[in-house]
């Protein structure tokens, strides 16, 4: 029995409704409980800012994908360099790190839990030998079904039940967590050598549309009582003018899950741009938000991109070609079989570029005109938007008017023209910023139940205690204390060990892996299923038998078993 | 002044040396420096006879002199900026990497990586160079940026490659691939060379010898006579496959 007793903390929970109170918290074994005994340890956390630990809902920071980013560049393993000191390993790069490098430098900010944004089925094993290797946080796999032969020939039926038993399946196969869609169809015409211009279009050789894949998986979702929602990077990402596919995108959703949204929108900063050319792209930042606000069904995550160099990684192959047509710079583009595929460039962000000065403050625009900040969380997509080391940044452009002003002052124009930024009052403050962090995430994802994103007796004891004084601290001015604070925790404890002190990290660590067995009747069961057997033997590389995640690969795979429907 | 470097009989000969420390603007403040062995930490007079000769009160007039065995010594001049280095025999990889300013001579063959990501200086090698010689490094965009490397014999394979300024002449055969990826830059391969300047975006290689497996990616836009080379040459622009605006003149 391990015990640990923090007292003198100010707590921020959003989810149990405490605001600021200066309180203890009690652990015992890996939870918190009502009381320990007097032989615990002690943290004295001295008044400083305590959160659950922080969740990200939205990385890339395992997988073939982001592996392939590791070979495509390595000129970024000169940055971010770190000797082996006590427990920890060797790390290395800057944008794309070592695996250990992304586990210590989220656990340093106070990140105990992860969603990996992408992953092939095909390729679940390599994510989940990756998931092994981010030590200090708890990882869950969205599973890629945009182009899934079996998925949209279900779909072209109108049959959410078979939709529902496909997905089942496959996230069982690949040890997954929740249903992600990137581009839906839009890779898999792309494979054709066919684009799709909206969601509308049909997808070739398989007459489908991407708004039919969306609403049926969202059905299918629903049916199966995922604990996360279907989560969508929409069509047509990165083009001037796109916010009109966003904004058709969400009326396609219906609201038909009281606990959370129906439909998880990532990344949304790149799906809200006005204009035709990248000449005259403009904010539409405003009508996704109104959009956003009277649609309780909707979350969306910020997308927030920050100046600097980085790597995209996407499951969207065409828009990376397109990137990569505008850049002319390296580039990857990649198949997976019957499911989907990816593209893999580098980019800069850049003060000096307009289109980019615009982009930056759409994410921001979006965060500060989303009324509740459960429905607007923060992220980078991490690595596409910005490394996640740039959360504190972000956090405290948040707070600041002041901070986004002096920023703006540095920017090439259009800015101020061609967004509304400059013109938003709004400052965060702590609760916001604890919600867009963990509790928003918790919701989103499920796995409030699970004992994440709160601090109630029960739950999981992962907490991160800042360097910050909220008594003291006043953000609107003095945001580079709020930037260096949530920089490095003082403490980052998860499941009732400290792991990380001021930075750095002290234990080795033992992460959990989340996935979903999701059941299904009897009858539906794809591994039954004739035809679902015919078509996996004919079209994939590898055999059915073989294709599903051993195990091993999973050595603290904690398994969330939903109710079979009927 | 002069310091005189003269390697000592090593019980491992070929256990590599990493010496970055050996940089003229070092010297100023004595000999007393740090150099690696293997993975095993070394001073300087460990590994090295010294010999001081005369005083400098600025970098600019210290020349370093290494003789005996320095094949396996690397990074010698790394990030040098001033003064002068002189190799009376052969010398390991990443020779004048990130170097500034100053002089490199060697007097024998250098290994590969020879003036890598090179900013500036002159590096003259009398002997061979290796592969890689006056190239960027894995991923980096831009290679060697500025200054001079000039090497009496052959190179190994992608001689200059990333190469976006400075000037880099090859008096004899370069191996294959020169010039790759260059963006910038003036590549002269006196010899002969196999499948130059592929991917070519910017800069200018001048071939005087024959080449080998042209790539049929490089459109032809005129013979022109060069007169700094007292040649008829084929002008060609690329590498067109990729949005290139390179020269490349070849020798008819
Ligand atoms: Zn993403």
């Amino acid at each position: 029995m391990t015990e640990l007793w923090v007292k003198n903390a100010c707590v921020i929970d959003p989810i149990r409704g405490i605001n600021g109170e200066i309180m203890d918290i009690a652990i015992r074994d890996g939870r918190i409980v009502e009381s320990v005994s007097d032989r615990a340890d002690v943290i004295d956390a001295q008044r400083c800012l305590t959160l659950p630990g922080g969740i990200d809902s939205h990385t890339h920071v395992s997988g073939t994908k982001v592996n392939f980013g590791r070979y495509m560049s390595p000129e970024d393993m000169r940055a971010g360099r770190t000797k082996r000191k006590g427990k920890m390993h060797v790390t290395s790069g800057y944008y794309v790190p070592t695996t250990f490098g992304n586990s210590y430098r989220y656990s340093a900010m106070g990140y105990t839990t992860l969603l990996e944004g992408a992953m092939a089925p095909l390729e679940a094993r390599h994510t989940h030998e990756e998931f092994t290797a981010t030590p200090h946080q708890d990882m869950m796999a969205n599973t890629l079904f945009d182009g899934n032969w079996a998925v949209m020939d279900a779909v072209r039926e109108k049959d959410v039940r078979k939709t529902a038993a496909v997905v089942a399946w496959t996230l069982k196969a690949a040890r997954g967590y929740g249903i992600k869609l990137t581009n839906p169809g839009g890779t898999e015409a792309w494979g054709w050598g066919e684009d799709l211009t909206g969601i509308h279009d049909m997808v070739p050789h398989f007459a489908v549309t991407p708004a039919e894949i969306i609403t049926t998986m969202i059905r299918a979702n629903e049916l199966l009582k995922l604990p996360h929602s279907v989560h969508l990077h929409c069509n047509n990402l990165g083009k001037p003018g796109n916010y009109q596919t966003t904004l058709e995108t969400f009326e396609l959703v219906p609201d038909l899950n009281a606990a959370r949204q129906t439909l998880y929108a990532t990344h949304v900063q790149f799906h809200a741009y006005g204009g035709g050319t990248w000449k005259n792209i403009c904010s539409k930042a405003e009508e996704i938000t109104r959009s956003v606000n009277s649609k309780p069904q909707i979350v969306m995550d910020m997308g927030q991109i920050m100046f600097g160099r980085t790597m995209t990684m996407t499951a969207d192959g065409p828009m990376e070609f397109n990137l990569h047509c505008l850049h002319n710079n390296k580039w990857s583009n990649h198949d997976v079989e019957l499911e989907t595929g990816s593209g893999i460039i580098p980019v800069t962000y850049s003060k000096k570029s307009a289109v980019n000065c615009i982009m930056w403050a759409i994410g921001l625009e979006l965060a500060l005109l989303t009324k509740n900040p459960y429905q607007c969380l923060l992220e980078t997509d991490n690595p596409n938007g910005a490394p996640f080391v740039k959360y504190p940044e972000v956090i405290g452009l948040l707070m600041s008017k002041r901070y986004r002003d002096e920023e703006c002052a540095t920017l090439a124009a259009g800015v101020e023209q061609r967004t509304s930024l400059c013109a938003l009052e709004r400052e965060m403050d702590w609760h916001d910023i604890a919600v867009m962090t963990r509790a928003g995430q918790a919701k989103a994802l499920g796995i409030g139940s699970q004992g994440k994103g709160h601090l109630g007796v029960g739950a999981e004891a992962d907490i991160a205690i800042y360097p910050i004084r909220t008594d003291s601290v006043d953000p609107a001015r003095e945001y580079r204390k709020v930037v260096e604070g949530f920089q490095k925790t003082r403490y980052t404890i998860k499941r009732g060990r400290v792991v990380s002190r001021d930075g750095e990290i002290i234990v080795d660590g033992a992460n959990a892996t989340f996935w979903v067995d999701a059941k299904v009747p009897e009858d539906l069961k794809m591994e039954n299923d004739p035809e679902f057997i015919k078509r996996f033997e004919q079209f994939y590389t590898v055999r059915m038998s073989n294709y599903p995640v051993q195990d091993v690969y999973l050595p603290r795979g904690r398994r969330i078993e939903t109710e079979v429907f009927t | 002044m002069r310091v005189i470097l003269e390697s000592k009989v090593r019980a491992k000969p070929n256990l590599p040396i990493e010496a970055e420390a050996i940089i003229p603007r070092n010297f100023l403040k004595g000999t007393d420096l740090v150099v690696y062995e293997g993975n095993k930490e070394r001073t300087l007079s460990e590994l090295f006879w010294i010999f001081v000769e005369g005083t400098a009160v600025a970098p600019e007039n210290i020349e370093v002199i290494l003789k005996g065995d320095t094949s396996r010594i690397k990074r010698v001049g790394e990030y040098m900026d001033t003064g002068s280095i002189v190799i009376e025999g052969d010398i390991g990889m990443h020779c004048g990497n990130f170097m500034s300013g100053g002089t490199i001579e060697i007097r024998g063959n250098a290994d590969s990586w020879l003036g890598r990501e090179m900013r500036g200086g002159t590096i003259l090698c009398r002997g061979n160079a290796g592969h890689y010689c006056a190239t960027g490094y894995r991923g980096e965009k831009k290679g060697m940026q500025g200054g001079k490397v000039e090497v009496s014999g052959n190179t190994g394979d992608f001689c200059a490659e990333y190469l976006a300024g400075g000037t880099v002449h090859i008096h004899g055969s370069a191996g294959d691939f020169p010039g790759v990826e260059m963006r910038g830059g003036e590549l002269i391969i006196e010899g002969d060379a196999t499948r130059p300047c592929g991917n070519m975006k910017s800069g200018t290689c001048v071939i005087l010898g024959t080449v080998h497996d042209m790539l049929p990616t490089f459109e032809k836009i005129e013979r022109r006579v060069l007169p700094a080379w007292k040649i008829t040459a084929d002008v060609y622009r690329g590498d067109v496959a990729n949005r290139g605006k390179g020269t490349l003149c070849v020798r008819c």
